[in-house]
């Protein structure tokens, strides 16, 4: 038998023991939906990923220019104009990496031009790579479209509420002609209201 | 005074409510598109709040050039606004899921007696059927 003080103290003793145990560490779901902040987060990323790629690769136009072809597409920078930090890449690297999977586009990487460039100097100059085995200058396959894009937000707040509104815009211009082929915007917003016990 | 017995049923109705309060998957509904152009659907709904309130509806296959392309109606049935996840997962004629961890749960909230409309498109050619799972 137990006294109802004795459940007390041992149900405090255990959450204070509990406080002072090293972090629970556990893992959870990548893609499940992340609401710790009204700060952009990986819930944001994925949705405006997941909504433009299926956007671009059912607008009418796009599908008559995929079928049966691939083009070659550049992906530039999306200029953030929040008032974030946000790492905009690795929303066009999520974009390009299902457009990629989708079968549907090819890319060029700009970014690795460098490397590429210099091992291509290494197989063509120092005499370890047989010479015909060796990747040619000049055989490159230049960019069709350029994908780029913008991402703004508008804040506003009072003393209980914080509320963000995001909007990602991307676009696919033809690099031959300057047409403008499509072009695609995601909005989300976010509010936040202050708990009771929030600092 | 707390009896031992007393304190074990309390646990228990302790455990089993941090149990319930977890997310789970509550309503699932597959549709498999045949290769002469028929659909098999399946519906799965497991006991809880959001599976009695929320049911899938209508569901529209189509196709954007060789990829599949759905359209689902999600009908809240209840008098209270709902608010849950839902998520596409796509699968190929073997049954293998495709591009997994491609979709994430999107957060949606429908108000009471309303029916809206979701929208997918497979990742890649290769998709023959789909499943819509829906969780609160």
């Amino acid at each position: 038998m137990f006294s109802f003080r004795s459940v007390v103290v041992l149900v405090a003793v255990l959450s204070l023991s509990a406080c002072a145990s090293d972090p629970k560490v556990s893992y959870g779901d990548a893609t499940g939906v992340e609401t710790t902040t009204t700060d952009f987060g990986s819930t944001d990323l994925q949705t405006i990923a997941a909504t433009l790629v299926d956007d671009l690769l059912t607008f009418p136009p796009i599908v008559d220019l995929t079928t049966g072809n691939r083009p070659v597409v550049f992906v530039d920078k999306v200029k953030n104009k929040t008032v974030e930090h946000i790492d905009t890449e690795s929303i066009t690297d999520s974009i390009q990496t299902k457009l990629l999977k989708s079968g549907k586009f090819r890319f060029v990487d700009m970014s690795a031009v460098q490397a590429m460039q210099d091992q291509m100097q290494f197989q063509q100059d120092s005499g370890l790579v047989d010479p015909s085995k060796a990747a040619a200058f000049g055989k490159q396959t230049g960019a069709q479209f350029m994908l780029y894009g913008n991402m703004a937000s508008i804040v506003k707040r009072n003393s209980d509420t914080k509320d963000v509104y995001y909007k990602f815009t991307l676009k696919l211009v033809n690099l031959e002609s300057g047409l403008l082929e499509w072009t695609g915007e995601k909005e989300i917003r976010k509010t936040g209201e202050k708990q009771f016990f929030s600092l | 005074m707390l009896s031992v017995s007393r304190i074990k049923s309390l646990m228990a109705v302790f455990a089993a409510t941090a149990v319930l309060a977890g997310c789970a998957v509550n309503e699932t509904a597959t549709v498999t598109v045949q290769p002469d152009g028929g659909r098999a659907d399946m519906l799965e709904s497991n006991s809880g709040f959001l599976a009695a309130s929320l049911s899938i509806g209508d569901i529209t296959v189509g196709s954007a050039g060789d990829l599949m392309r759905v359209q689902a109606s999600l009908v809240n049935g209840s008098r209270s606004d709902l608010v849950f996840e839902y998520k596409f997962k796509w699968l190929d004629q073997d049954g293998f899921e495709i591009a997994i961890d491609g979709r994430p749960w999107t957060p949606m909230e429908i108000t009471a007696y309303e029916t809206k409309n979701v929208q997918g498109v497979a990742p890649n050619a290769s998709a023959k059927s789909f499943r819509i799972l829906v969780q609160d």
